[in-house]
């Protein structure tokens, strides 16, 4: 007995004595745990946009048609869209940007997003997108089409019922909903909460071995990215880019902005689809078979705010697949979008 | 809605249903040489759905006794074993007057997380004071407690250095990680040898402001002293 406490004792000592001589190193280091920010590394491609610099880059001609890529979130980015570039050897001009706050975008203070109510929404999404595409359109008559997927959809749909005259094509993928109380349904629908599921063990048990304040971005980015990178019920299986991927392999959430967004929404209660029906130009709304929260009723239901419209099945991927899948974006995707703007 | 929407909507949905788990569930007032060990089973929410199981020896020191020993804890889910906790530790009672007691506890602990993405291993300690009205039959008492995860090391999956970062850092990451400050109730009713205990508690980020997804802790438990 006495000699298995020794034993146990010197265990302990040696754990001890191993962890301090080693060298202190920091969750909250930009860097650590999560990528660097373009404010933080000036090697990233980035553009200022209404005060705040925003990691973004385009490819293909620049005075040919503008497609502008709109990733999903809030607080997403768009590394998962990047299949989408291979429209530039098209003869397109595509154009990516990590929203603000979100992907390797400047960080910004929860205190920042609340300073901005109300109207919170149209100042930090409409506007930002509105600078973006100001930035890449080099000549007035340049057309400018939007290529959503989720939460990009919705921001691409507010969007074109906003500014139904500047917009000259409209791609929608699998918004969640577009009236505020869909758009909670939907988040609802598509994350599982069985008391005893696994997603929820991965979510919550999280929390006893890291926890950060409100504003320590590095630590509330690296736990929304544990939590939220997969997810069975909406088919997603993790982005298979292929050559398409970037040089550096980089993706990260932006707890804050996701966070910030929903609390506005939650006072604002937006509604996503207004002004839509003024778009008379063809809308191309896609949604996925393998998203089991997205089922033909539900796309049909989303789907019945647009006024003229082409609805396309994507057969046997989920709620990014469309996107993020290189073979489906090759074989079928690509096609299909280029397909719809000679229609346009 | 890709991705990160989870973290808003468990924060809305766990708002109504939230707990925790700790291991101060021992009627003091029932301690006896006769029953020097004590064997404790929970089913809690304690960041999650989780089962436990204790043992504890009773050091019967004549103004302060205490209780050595441990307790593991899994949550629920498909793979059983890729998380767990395990405490070793003292429960020691400070303080007697008439009925009431207070007794305190400190235990390090280890504890594993793993999903798709990393593994994570972490050393911490938790410690907690209750004061509490103990009969015989009955007891009641509120506590307050710390859990700190002091060091904790991360390996990362080849899956997250393809898709989320390929230079993240694995290892040994230190100061301290994380921590959460608890505070509650417990209760319970005992017979000749067996305890049926309850426990609640509200529990906080170390920065007094956040909370996590599971912020609340409940347990249901019983002892079988022999």
């Amino acid at each position: 007995m006495k000699h298995s406490f020794k034993v146990y004792l010197s265990f302990i000592a040696l754990t001890i004595f191993l962890i301090s001589c080693s060298k202190e190193r920091y969750i909250d280091e930009p860097g650590n745990l999560v990528p660097k920010t373009v404010d933080q590394d000036s090697s990233l491609p980035s553009i200022s946009v209404n005060g705040a610099l925003l990691h973004s880059e385009a490819f293909g001609p620049e005075d040919s048609t503008l497609i502008v890529c709109i990733h999903g979130g809030p607080g997403g980015d768009y590394r998962y869209m990047l299949n989408c570039k291979t429209l530039a050897t098209k003869g397109y001009r595509v154009v990516f940007y990590d929203q603000r706050g979100a992907g390797l975008s400047q960080r910004f203070p929860m205190s920042w997003y609340k300073a901005q109510n109300p109207d919170g929404i149209n100042k930090f999404f409409y506007d930002e997108l509105r600078g973006v595409i100001r930035h890449y359109k080099i000549h007035p008559s340049q057309k400018v089409i939007l290529l959503g997927q989720s939460w990009g959809a919705i921001l691409a749909t507010g969007y074109a019922g906003k500014y139904p005259d500047e917009i000259d094509g409209l791609i929608v993928a699998e918004p969640g909903g577009l009236k505020w109380d869909d758009v909670k349904e939907y988040v609802g629908n598509s994350r599982s909460f069985k008391l005893w599921s696994e997603a929820l063990n991965d979510a919550t048990y999280l929390d006893q071995f890291i926890s950060g304040k409100e504003d320590q971005h590095e630590i509330l980015d690296y736990k929304s990215s544990l939590i939220g990178s997969t997810n069975e019920i909406v088919g997603d299986v993790g982005s298979d880019l292929g050559s398409n991927a970037s040089r550096y392999a980089s993706s990260r959430s932006g707890a804050v902005v996701n966070a910030a967004a929903f609390e506005l929404g939650e006072d604002e209660k937006p509604d996503f689809s207004s002004g839509i029906q003024n778009f008379s130009t063809k809308v191309l709304f896609i949604y996925s078979s393998n998203n089991k929260a997205y089922p033909d009723s539900w796309a049909a239901k989303i789907a019945l705010v647009y006024p003229n419209k082409e609805i396309f099945k994507a057969q046997g991927v989920g709620h990014s697949g469309m996107v993020d899948q290189v073979n489906f974006w090759t074989t079928t995707m690509e096609p299909k979008i280029i397909s719809y703007i000679h229609s346009l | 809605m890709k991705a990160i929407t989870l973290k808003s909507i468990l924060i809305i949905s766990l708002s109504f249903f939230q707990n925790k788990m700790y291991a101060q569930f021992i009627n003091w007032e029932n301690i006896s040489n006769k029953h020097k060990h004590l064997l404790h089973v929970n089913i809690a929410g304690e960041y999650g759905i989780t089962a436990g199981l204790g043992y504890y020896h009773l050091i019967p020191v004549k103004r302060f006794p205490f209780w050595i020993g441990g307790e593991c804890s899994i949550p629920f889910g498909n793979r059983l074993v890729d998380d767990f906790k395990v405490k070793i530790g003292t429960q020691i009672r400070i303080v007697a007057f008439n009925h009431f007691q207070f007794s305190a506890r400190l235990q390090g602990l280890s504890r594993r997380y793993q999903n798709q993405l990393v593994r994570l291993f972490n050393f911490g300690c938790d410690f907690a004071g209750t004061l509490g009205y103990y009969r015989h039959h009955w007891f009641l008492g509120v506590e307050a407690g710390f859990d700190k995860a002091i060091v904790t090391n991360f390996k990362h999956s080849d899956w997250y250095k393809r898709n989320i970062y390929a230079n993240v850092k694995d290892g040994w990451y230190e100061p301290a990680t994380g921590g959460n400050f608890y505070y509650g109730l417990h209760t319970g009713y005992s017979m000749k040898k067996v305890d049926f205990t309850i426990r609640a508690a509200r529990v906080l980020q170390q920065d007094f402001k956040s909370q996590p997804l599971f912020p609340f802790y409940g347990q249901a438990g019983v002892n079988f002293r022999f």
